[in-house]
Protein backbone atom coordinates (compact mmCIF):
# COMPACT_ATOMS: atom_id res chain seq x y z
CA UNK A 1 0.00 0.00 0.00
CA UNK A 2 1.31 3.43 -1.05
CA UNK A 3 1.47 6.03 1.75
CA UNK A 4 -0.48 8.08 -0.08
CA UNK A 5 -3.44 5.01 0.05
CA UNK A 6 -3.00 4.46 3.75
CA UNK A 7 -5.84 5.65 6.26
CA UNK A 8 -5.74 3.45 9.09
CA UNK A 9 -3.21 5.55 11.39
CA UNK A 10 -0.25 4.47 13.17
CA UNK A 11 -1.94 5.17 16.31
CA UNK A 12 -4.17 2.12 15.71
CA UNK A 13 -7.40 1.01 17.88
CA UNK A 14 -7.61 2.47 21.58
CA UNK A 15 -9.73 1.71 24.57
CA UNK A 16 -10.95 5.31 25.97
CA UNK A 17 -13.73 6.26 28.14
CA UNK A 18 -15.82 7.44 25.27
CA UNK A 19 -15.75 4.57 23.58
CA UNK A 20 -13.05 3.31 21.24
CA UNK A 21 -10.91 5.19 19.60
CA UNK A 22 -9.54 5.03 15.66
CA UNK A 23 -6.61 6.51 14.56
CA UNK A 24 -7.19 7.92 10.50
CA UNK A 25 -4.75 9.49 8.40
CA UNK A 26 -5.73 11.40 5.25
CA UNK A 27 -5.32 9.52 2.30
CA UNK A 28 -3.74 12.58 0.26
CA UNK A 29 -0.61 14.73 -0.70
CA UNK A 30 -1.49 17.92 1.71
CA UNK A 31 -3.80 18.82 4.25
CA UNK A 32 -7.67 19.36 3.80
CA UNK A 33 -10.42 21.04 5.04
CA UNK A 34 -13.01 18.14 7.30
CA UNK A 35 -15.66 19.32 5.53
CA UNK A 36 -14.17 17.48 2.08
CA UNK A 37 -13.87 13.89 3.83
CA UNK A 38 -16.46 11.66 4.10
CA UNK A 39 -16.49 8.80 6.62
CA UNK A 40 -18.07 6.13 4.71
CA UNK A 41 -18.29 3.42 7.03
CA UNK A 42 -16.61 1.48 9.92
CA UNK A 43 -16.56 -2.08 10.46
CA UNK A 44 -15.21 -4.07 13.85
CA UNK A 45 -14.98 -8.00 12.92
CA UNK A 46 -17.34 -7.89 10.27
CA UNK A 47 -20.16 -6.09 11.52
CA UNK A 48 -20.86 -2.56 10.71
CA UNK A 49 -20.15 -0.24 13.29
CA UNK A 50 -23.57 2.67 13.99
CA UNK A 51 -21.62 6.14 13.81
CA UNK A 52 -24.74 8.16 14.38
CA UNK A 53 -23.21 9.54 18.06
CA UNK A 54 -19.24 9.19 16.55
CA UNK A 55 -16.74 12.16 17.26
CA UNK A 56 -14.37 13.62 15.47
CA UNK A 57 -10.93 14.68 17.71
CA UNK A 58 -7.91 15.75 16.13
CA UNK A 59 -5.19 18.10 18.18
CA UNK A 60 -7.82 20.65 20.47
CA UNK A 61 -10.94 20.02 18.35
CA UNK A 62 -13.73 17.95 18.70
CA UNK A 63 -16.87 17.78 16.59
CA UNK A 64 -19.65 15.22 15.72
CA UNK A 65 -19.06 13.43 12.79
CA UNK A 66 -22.31 14.27 11.70
CA UNK A 67 -20.88 17.89 11.10
CA UNK A 68 -18.01 17.04 9.71
CA UNK A 69 -19.28 18.32 6.13
CA UNK A 70 -19.53 22.03 7.78
CA UNK A 71 -15.93 22.16 8.94
CA UNK A 72 -14.33 24.28 6.29
CA UNK A 73 -11.72 26.41 8.17
CA UNK A 74 -10.94 23.18 10.55
CA UNK A 75 -7.69 21.53 8.52
CA UNK A 76 -6.75 18.35 8.66
CA UNK A 77 -2.40 18.26 8.69
CA UNK A 78 -1.42 16.04 6.30
CA UNK A 79 1.19 14.35 8.73
CA UNK A 80 -1.76 13.71 11.94
CA UNK A 81 -3.65 11.27 12.44
CA UNK A 82 -7.40 12.57 13.16
CA UNK A 83 -9.45 10.28 15.64
CA UNK A 84 -12.87 8.96 15.27
CA UNK A 85 -14.46 8.21 18.85
CA UNK A 86 -17.32 5.22 18.71
CA UNK A 87 -18.94 5.47 21.95
CA UNK A 88 -21.10 2.69 22.77
CA UNK A 89 -18.40 0.10 21.27
CA UNK A 90 -16.41 -1.41 23.95
CA UNK A 91 -13.02 -3.03 23.07
CA UNK A 92 -10.45 -4.32 25.59
CA UNK A 93 -7.32 -3.69 25.79
CA UNK A 94 -4.28 -5.94 24.81
CA UNK A 95 -7.55 -7.79 22.37
CA UNK A 96 -7.03 -8.10 18.61
CA UNK A 97 -10.17 -7.26 15.79
CA UNK A 98 -10.25 -6.62 12.22
CA UNK A 99 -11.32 -2.81 11.60
CA UNK A 100 -12.44 -1.65 8.01
CA UNK A 101 -12.33 1.45 7.09
CA UNK A 102 -13.51 3.53 3.90
CA UNK A 103 -12.89 7.29 3.71
CA UNK A 104 -13.64 9.34 0.61
CA UNK A 105 -11.74 12.59 -0.28
CA UNK A 106 -13.33 15.51 -2.49
CA UNK A 107 -10.04 17.55 -3.51
CA UNK A 108 -11.43 20.96 -3.32
CA UNK A 109 -9.94 22.34 -6.42
CA UNK A 110 -11.19 19.45 -8.39
CA UNK A 111 -14.97 19.51 -9.14
CA UNK A 112 -16.18 16.03 -9.34
CA UNK A 113 -13.44 13.86 -8.12
CA UNK A 114 -14.66 11.63 -5.27
CA UNK A 115 -11.90 9.21 -4.58
CA UNK A 116 -12.41 6.15 -3.01
CA UNK A 117 -9.84 4.96 -0.03
CA UNK A 118 -10.71 1.50 2.05
CA UNK A 119 -8.45 -0.58 4.35
CA UNK A 120 -8.68 -3.45 6.29
CA UNK A 121 -6.21 -4.08 9.48
CA UNK A 122 -5.85 -6.24 12.24
CA UNK A 123 -5.71 -3.94 15.46
CA UNK A 124 -4.76 -4.80 18.59
CA UNK A 125 -6.18 -2.52 21.35
CA UNK A 126 -4.00 0.14 23.00
CA UNK B 1 29.20 26.14 -21.77
CA UNK B 2 26.88 26.95 -19.08
CA UNK B 3 24.86 30.07 -19.34
CA UNK B 4 25.24 32.28 -16.41
CA UNK B 5 21.79 34.10 -16.09
CA UNK B 6 19.84 31.42 -17.45
CA UNK B 7 17.39 29.24 -15.42
CA UNK B 8 18.34 28.09 -12.10
CA UNK B 9 17.65 24.51 -10.10
CA UNK B 10 15.60 23.94 -7.10
CA UNK B 11 13.56 21.04 -5.71
CA UNK B 12 9.80 20.93 -4.86
CA UNK B 13 9.07 19.09 -1.23
CA UNK B 14 6.22 17.29 -2.66
CA UNK B 15 9.00 15.58 -5.14
CA UNK B 16 9.33 13.80 -0.88
CA UNK B 17 5.65 13.14 -0.21
CA UNK B 18 6.15 9.42 0.60
CA UNK B 19 9.05 10.34 3.07
CA UNK B 20 6.93 13.24 4.86
CA UNK B 21 3.97 11.12 4.61
CA UNK B 22 5.25 7.93 6.76
CA UNK B 23 6.97 11.03 9.05
CA UNK B 24 10.79 9.76 7.73
CA UNK B 25 11.53 13.25 8.20
CA UNK B 26 10.33 16.51 10.06
CA UNK B 27 10.04 19.83 7.94
CA UNK B 28 13.42 20.78 9.52
CA UNK B 29 15.48 17.51 8.59
CA UNK B 30 13.61 17.12 5.54
CA UNK B 31 15.78 20.79 4.30
CA UNK B 32 18.87 19.61 6.20
CA UNK B 33 18.66 16.77 3.96
CA UNK B 34 18.08 18.47 0.76
CA UNK B 35 20.65 20.98 1.28
CA UNK B 36 22.89 18.07 2.78
CA UNK B 37 22.32 16.31 -0.93
CA UNK B 38 22.97 19.75 -2.83
CA UNK B 39 19.70 19.30 -4.68
CA UNK B 40 18.71 23.15 -3.95
CA UNK B 41 19.06 25.92 -3.45
CA UNK B 42 16.01 26.98 -4.46
CA UNK B 43 12.84 25.60 -3.08
CA UNK B 44 9.38 24.73 -3.15
CA UNK B 45 7.34 24.08 -0.69
CA UNK B 46 3.19 23.07 -0.88
CA UNK B 47 1.79 25.70 2.27
CA UNK B 48 -0.70 22.87 2.90
CA UNK B 49 1.60 19.95 3.01
CA UNK B 50 4.32 21.20 4.75
CA UNK B 51 2.89 23.89 6.92
CA UNK B 52 0.77 22.39 9.88
CA UNK B 53 -0.69 26.56 10.74
CA UNK B 54 -1.35 27.10 7.34
CA UNK B 55 -3.48 28.89 5.33
CA UNK B 56 -2.67 31.78 8.57
CA UNK B 57 1.17 31.19 9.70
CA UNK B 58 2.08 32.72 12.67
CA UNK B 59 4.94 34.77 13.46
CA UNK B 60 6.59 32.23 15.54
CA UNK B 61 6.22 30.29 13.13
CA UNK B 62 7.55 32.42 10.44
CA UNK B 63 10.41 33.25 12.14
CA UNK B 64 11.63 30.23 13.34
CA UNK B 65 11.36 28.88 9.26
CA UNK B 66 13.24 31.90 7.83
CA UNK B 67 16.04 30.73 10.36
CA UNK B 68 15.93 27.15 9.18
CA UNK B 69 16.76 28.54 5.70
CA UNK B 70 19.35 30.86 6.67
CA UNK B 71 20.73 27.57 8.51
CA UNK B 72 20.44 25.33 5.84
CA UNK B 73 21.47 27.95 2.82
CA UNK B 74 18.38 27.04 0.91
CA UNK B 75 16.35 29.88 -1.03
CA UNK B 76 12.69 30.15 -0.60
CA UNK B 77 11.41 31.01 -3.85
CA UNK B 78 7.74 29.00 -4.32
CA UNK B 79 5.09 28.92 -1.96
CA UNK B 80 2.48 26.59 -3.67
CA UNK B 81 -1.02 27.72 -2.58
CA UNK B 82 -4.69 25.95 -3.18
CA UNK B 83 -7.52 27.62 -5.28
CA UNK B 84 -10.29 25.34 -2.76
CA UNK B 85 -13.48 26.63 -4.43
CA UNK B 86 -15.29 23.73 -3.58
CA UNK B 87 -15.14 23.54 0.00
CA UNK B 88 -18.47 21.27 0.38
CA UNK B 89 -18.69 18.27 -1.98
CA UNK B 90 -21.98 18.30 -4.52
CA UNK B 91 -22.56 21.95 -3.06
CA UNK B 92 -22.32 25.76 -4.64
CA UNK B 93 -18.68 26.86 -4.74
CA UNK B 94 -17.74 29.48 -2.45
CA UNK B 95 -18.60 32.60 -2.73
CA UNK B 96 -16.28 35.12 -4.78
CA UNK B 97 -15.09 37.05 -2.02
CA UNK B 98 -14.75 34.13 0.31
CA UNK B 99 -12.57 32.83 -2.28
CA UNK B 100 -10.31 35.81 -3.14
CA UNK B 101 -10.06 36.42 0.84
CA UNK B 102 -8.63 32.29 0.98
CA UNK B 103 -6.01 33.18 -1.58
CA UNK B 104 -4.94 36.60 0.37
CA UNK B 105 -4.64 34.36 3.09
CA UNK B 106 -2.25 31.75 1.63
CA UNK B 107 -0.20 35.07 0.11
CA UNK B 108 0.14 36.86 3.20
CA UNK B 109 1.57 33.87 4.95
CA UNK B 110 3.95 32.40 2.02
CA UNK B 111 5.29 36.31 1.93
CA UNK B 112 5.80 36.18 5.64
CA UNK B 113 8.20 33.01 5.56
CA UNK B 114 10.36 34.86 2.31
CA UNK B 115 8.72 33.50 -0.32
CA UNK B 116 8.84 35.38 -3.41
CA UNK B 117 6.23 33.97 -5.65
CA UNK B 118 3.10 31.65 -5.41
CA UNK B 119 1.48 28.81 -7.19
CA UNK B 120 -1.93 29.29 -7.63
CA UNK B 121 -4.94 27.14 -9.89
CA UNK B 122 -7.07 27.26 -12.29
CA UNK B 123 -10.00 26.54 -9.64
CA UNK B 124 -9.49 29.97 -9.17
CA UNK B 125 -11.67 32.11 -12.03
CA UNK B 126 -10.02 34.08 -14.28
CA UNK B 127 -12.47 37.18 -13.56
CA UNK B 128 -10.96 36.85 -9.76
CA UNK B 129 -7.54 38.30 -11.25
CA UNK B 130 -8.10 41.95 -10.75
CA UNK B 131 -8.95 41.89 -7.59
CA UNK B 132 -5.69 39.44 -6.68
CA UNK B 133 -3.13 40.71 -9.45
CA UNK B 134 -3.12 44.53 -7.37
CA UNK B 135 -2.78 43.00 -3.76
CA UNK B 136 0.38 41.01 -4.80
CA UNK B 137 1.64 44.42 -6.43
CA UNK B 138 1.12 45.66 -3.00
CA UNK B 139 2.31 43.07 -0.94
CA UNK B 140 5.57 42.43 -3.59
CA UNK B 141 4.44 38.83 -3.87
CA UNK B 142 4.10 37.35 -7.73
CA UNK B 143 1.48 34.61 -8.05
CA UNK B 144 1.77 32.37 -11.32
CA UNK B 145 -1.24 29.60 -12.02
CA UNK B 146 -0.26 26.51 -12.76
CA UNK B 147 -0.03 24.60 -16.36
CA UNK B 148 -0.96 20.79 -15.22
CA UNK B 149 -1.98 18.42 -17.48
CA UNK B 150 -4.54 18.46 -19.56
CA UNK B 151 -3.83 22.00 -19.49
CA UNK B 152 -1.67 22.81 -22.27
CA UNK B 153 -0.86 26.31 -24.12
CA UNK B 154 -3.86 26.28 -26.10
CA UNK B 155 -6.58 24.71 -24.04
CA UNK B 156 -9.36 27.02 -23.52
CA UNK B 157 -8.71 27.94 -19.40
CA UNK B 158 -5.29 28.81 -20.37
CA UNK B 159 -6.74 31.25 -23.20
CA UNK B 160 -9.01 32.54 -21.17
CA UNK B 161 -6.00 33.43 -18.18
CA UNK B 162 -4.02 34.78 -21.40
CA UNK B 163 -6.82 36.90 -22.49
CA UNK B 164 -7.19 38.43 -18.60
CA UNK B 165 -3.24 38.59 -18.47
CA UNK B 166 -2.78 40.60 -21.53
CA UNK B 167 -5.31 43.06 -20.48
CA UNK B 168 -3.99 43.36 -16.77
CA UNK B 169 -0.67 43.25 -18.27
CA UNK B 170 0.96 43.18 -14.37
CA UNK B 171 4.37 42.04 -13.76
CA UNK B 172 2.70 39.44 -10.49
CA UNK B 173 1.14 37.65 -12.88
CA UNK B 174 2.22 34.89 -15.25
CA UNK B 175 2.61 31.16 -15.78
CA UNK B 176 4.17 27.76 -14.22
CA UNK B 177 4.49 25.48 -16.83
CA UNK B 178 4.27 21.60 -15.75
CA UNK B 179 4.86 19.58 -18.79
CA UNK B 180 2.94 16.97 -17.90
CA UNK B 181 0.29 18.16 -21.00
CA UNK B 182 3.22 17.23 -23.65
CA UNK B 183 4.55 14.07 -22.52
CA UNK B 184 5.40 11.72 -25.27
CA UNK B 185 4.20 8.38 -23.68
CA UNK B 186 3.04 7.26 -20.51
CA UNK B 187 5.73 6.73 -17.91
CA UNK B 188 7.30 3.08 -18.04
CA UNK B 189 7.56 3.14 -14.36
CA UNK B 190 3.82 3.53 -14.49
CA UNK B 191 2.96 0.63 -16.51
CA UNK B 192 5.54 -1.75 -14.33
CA UNK B 193 3.80 -0.20 -11.08
CA UNK B 194 0.42 -1.64 -12.60
CA UNK B 195 1.90 -4.94 -13.67
CA UNK B 196 3.36 -5.53 -9.93
CA UNK B 197 -0.08 -5.81 -8.81
CA UNK B 198 -1.07 -7.98 -11.31
CA UNK B 199 -2.75 -5.64 -13.86
CA UNK B 200 -2.95 -8.21 -17.68
CA UNK B 201 -1.05 -6.63 -19.92
CA UNK B 202 -4.07 -7.01 -21.99
CA UNK B 203 -5.45 -3.78 -20.03
CA UNK B 204 -2.05 -2.05 -20.42
CA UNK B 205 -1.82 -2.46 -24.53
CA UNK B 206 -5.68 -1.28 -24.69
CA UNK B 207 -4.45 1.98 -22.17
CA UNK B 208 -1.50 2.61 -24.15
CA UNK B 209 -3.85 3.32 -27.08
CA UNK B 210 -6.62 5.17 -25.59
CA UNK B 211 -3.57 7.54 -23.79
CA UNK B 212 -2.66 8.02 -27.50
CA UNK B 213 -5.39 9.45 -28.94
CA UNK B 214 -6.98 14.00 -28.14
CA UNK B 215 -10.00 13.09 -25.97
CA UNK B 216 -10.69 15.02 -22.33
CA UNK B 217 -9.31 12.72 -20.11
CA UNK B 218 -12.65 12.22 -18.23
CA UNK B 219 -13.87 10.64 -22.03
CA UNK B 220 -10.50 8.49 -22.04
CA UNK B 221 -11.37 7.14 -18.44
CA UNK B 222 -14.75 6.75 -19.44
CA UNK B 223 -13.42 4.63 -22.45
CA UNK B 224 -11.48 2.20 -20.28
CA UNK B 225 -13.95 1.63 -18.17
CA UNK B 226 -16.45 0.47 -20.43
CA UNK B 227 -13.40 -1.93 -22.37
CA UNK B 228 -12.95 -3.35 -18.81
CA UNK B 229 -16.19 -3.77 -17.85
CA UNK B 230 -17.08 -5.45 -20.52
CA UNK B 231 -13.86 -7.99 -20.38
CA UNK B 232 -14.51 -8.25 -16.91
CA UNK B 233 -11.42 -6.56 -15.68
CA UNK B 234 -10.13 -6.35 -11.85
CA UNK B 235 -11.72 -2.35 -11.29
CA UNK B 236 -8.09 -1.89 -8.93
CA UNK B 237 -6.19 -2.56 -12.35
CA UNK B 238 -8.37 -0.27 -14.26
CA UNK B 239 -7.57 2.53 -11.81
CA UNK B 240 -3.96 1.59 -11.85
CA UNK B 241 -4.19 2.28 -15.24
CA UNK B 242 -6.02 5.21 -15.07
CA UNK B 243 -3.72 7.55 -13.46
CA UNK B 244 -2.04 7.76 -16.71
CA UNK B 245 -4.96 10.23 -18.27
CA UNK B 246 -5.09 12.38 -15.45
CA UNK B 247 -1.64 12.93 -14.55
CA UNK B 248 0.24 13.14 -18.57
CA UNK B 249 -1.62 14.36 -21.98
CA UNK B 250 0.57 14.41 -25.30
CA UNK B 251 0.17 17.86 -26.39
CA UNK B 252 2.69 19.42 -28.86
CA UNK B 253 5.82 20.04 -26.61
CA UNK B 254 7.13 23.52 -28.74
CA UNK B 255 3.78 25.17 -27.79
CA UNK B 256 5.17 25.93 -24.78
CA UNK B 257 7.03 28.70 -26.93
CA UNK B 258 3.88 30.41 -26.49
CA UNK B 259 4.38 30.93 -22.78
CA UNK B 260 7.94 31.57 -22.46
CA UNK B 261 7.63 35.61 -21.58
CA UNK B 262 5.10 34.96 -19.19
CA UNK B 263 6.55 32.42 -17.14
CA UNK B 264 8.09 33.23 -13.57
CA UNK B 265 8.73 29.37 -12.21
CA UNK B 266 8.99 26.33 -13.81
CA UNK B 267 7.49 22.95 -12.57
CA UNK B 268 10.20 20.30 -13.74
CA UNK B 269 7.39 17.47 -13.47
CA UNK B 270 9.16 13.80 -14.38
CA UNK B 271 8.37 10.27 -13.52
CA UNK B 272 11.72 8.77 -14.04
CA UNK B 273 15.21 9.88 -15.33
CA UNK B 274 16.64 6.30 -16.65
CA UNK B 275 20.06 5.14 -16.73
CA UNK B 276 20.87 7.21 -19.94
CA UNK B 277 20.23 10.39 -18.07
CA UNK B 278 16.73 10.77 -20.37
CA UNK B 279 13.57 11.42 -18.89
CA UNK B 280 10.93 8.21 -19.51
CA UNK B 281 7.76 10.20 -20.30
CA UNK B 282 8.36 13.95 -21.03
CA UNK B 283 10.63 15.17 -24.02
CA UNK B 284 12.27 17.60 -21.89
CA UNK B 285 15.07 17.88 -24.77
CA UNK B 286 12.52 19.60 -27.10
CA UNK B 287 11.10 22.36 -25.04
CA UNK B 288 13.54 22.62 -21.78
CA UNK B 289 16.14 25.30 -25.06
CA UNK B 290 12.86 27.26 -25.50
CA UNK B 291 13.12 28.55 -21.85
CA UNK B 292 16.62 29.51 -22.00
CA UNK B 293 16.69 30.55 -25.16
CA UNK B 294 13.67 33.25 -24.87
CA UNK B 295 15.26 34.72 -21.79
CA UNK B 296 14.01 32.63 -18.23
CA UNK B 297 16.12 32.96 -15.70
CA UNK B 298 13.77 31.86 -13.02
CA UNK B 299 13.67 28.51 -11.02
CA UNK B 300 13.23 24.74 -12.23
CA UNK B 301 12.17 22.94 -9.34
CA UNK B 302 12.40 19.43 -9.97
CA UNK B 303 8.89 17.72 -8.86
CA UNK B 304 9.21 13.80 -8.98
CA UNK B 305 5.62 12.57 -9.00
CA UNK B 306 6.44 8.83 -9.33
CA UNK B 307 5.09 8.84 -5.51
CA UNK B 308 2.22 8.65 -6.49
CA UNK B 309 2.22 5.09 -7.83
CA UNK B 310 6.02 3.69 -6.54
CA UNK B 311 8.07 4.42 -3.43
CA UNK B 312 11.46 4.15 -5.92
CA UNK B 313 14.15 6.57 -3.82
CA UNK B 314 12.47 10.26 -4.51
CA UNK B 315 16.17 11.72 -3.56
CA UNK B 316 18.21 10.19 -5.93
CA UNK B 317 15.54 10.68 -8.74
CA UNK B 318 15.77 14.67 -7.82
CA UNK B 319 19.11 13.90 -8.44
CA UNK B 320 18.96 12.39 -11.67
CA UNK B 321 16.70 15.24 -12.91
CA UNK B 322 18.84 18.36 -11.93
CA UNK B 323 21.46 16.31 -13.76
CA UNK B 324 20.03 16.15 -17.01
CA UNK B 325 17.96 19.91 -16.95
CA UNK B 326 21.72 21.03 -16.04
CA UNK B 327 23.02 18.98 -19.27
CA UNK B 328 20.25 20.01 -22.08
CA UNK B 329 20.91 23.46 -20.68
CA UNK B 330 24.58 23.58 -21.59
CA UNK B 331 23.70 22.55 -24.96
CA UNK B 332 24.50 24.56 -27.74
CA UNK B 333 21.13 26.20 -29.31
CA UNK B 334 19.96 24.62 -32.38
CA UNK B 335 21.02 27.47 -35.20
CA UNK B 336 17.95 29.44 -36.42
Amino acid sequence: MLPVERIIGEEGLSATPRGARLAMRLPWYRSLPFSTVEVGSVTLDGAPVDLADARIEFDDITFPLAEMGEQTNAFWFVRDSAFLVMPGVDVAAGSDHEVSLLLYVNPPYIPGMKRVNPQTATLRVN
Amino acid sequence: MTVANGPQMGVTLYSFTNEWLTRQFELDGLLREVAKRNLGPNIEIIGFQSFKEFPDVSDDFAAYFKDLMAETGLNTVSCAINSDRFMKPGQQPIDDADLVEYHKRQLRSAKKMGFKLARSQFACPAHLLPELAPFCEDIGMQMGVEVHAPMWARHPAVLEYREMYEKLDSPALGWIPDFGGTARAIPPSLLDAARAIGTPEALIEITKEIWQGDEASYVKAGKLRAIAQDKGYDPLHVQACTLSFFILSNNDPHSWAEMVDRTIHIHGKFYGVNDEGVEEAIPYEEFLPLFRDGGFTGTIVSEWEGHAYCTADAFEQVRRHQAMCRRILAEAPVAA
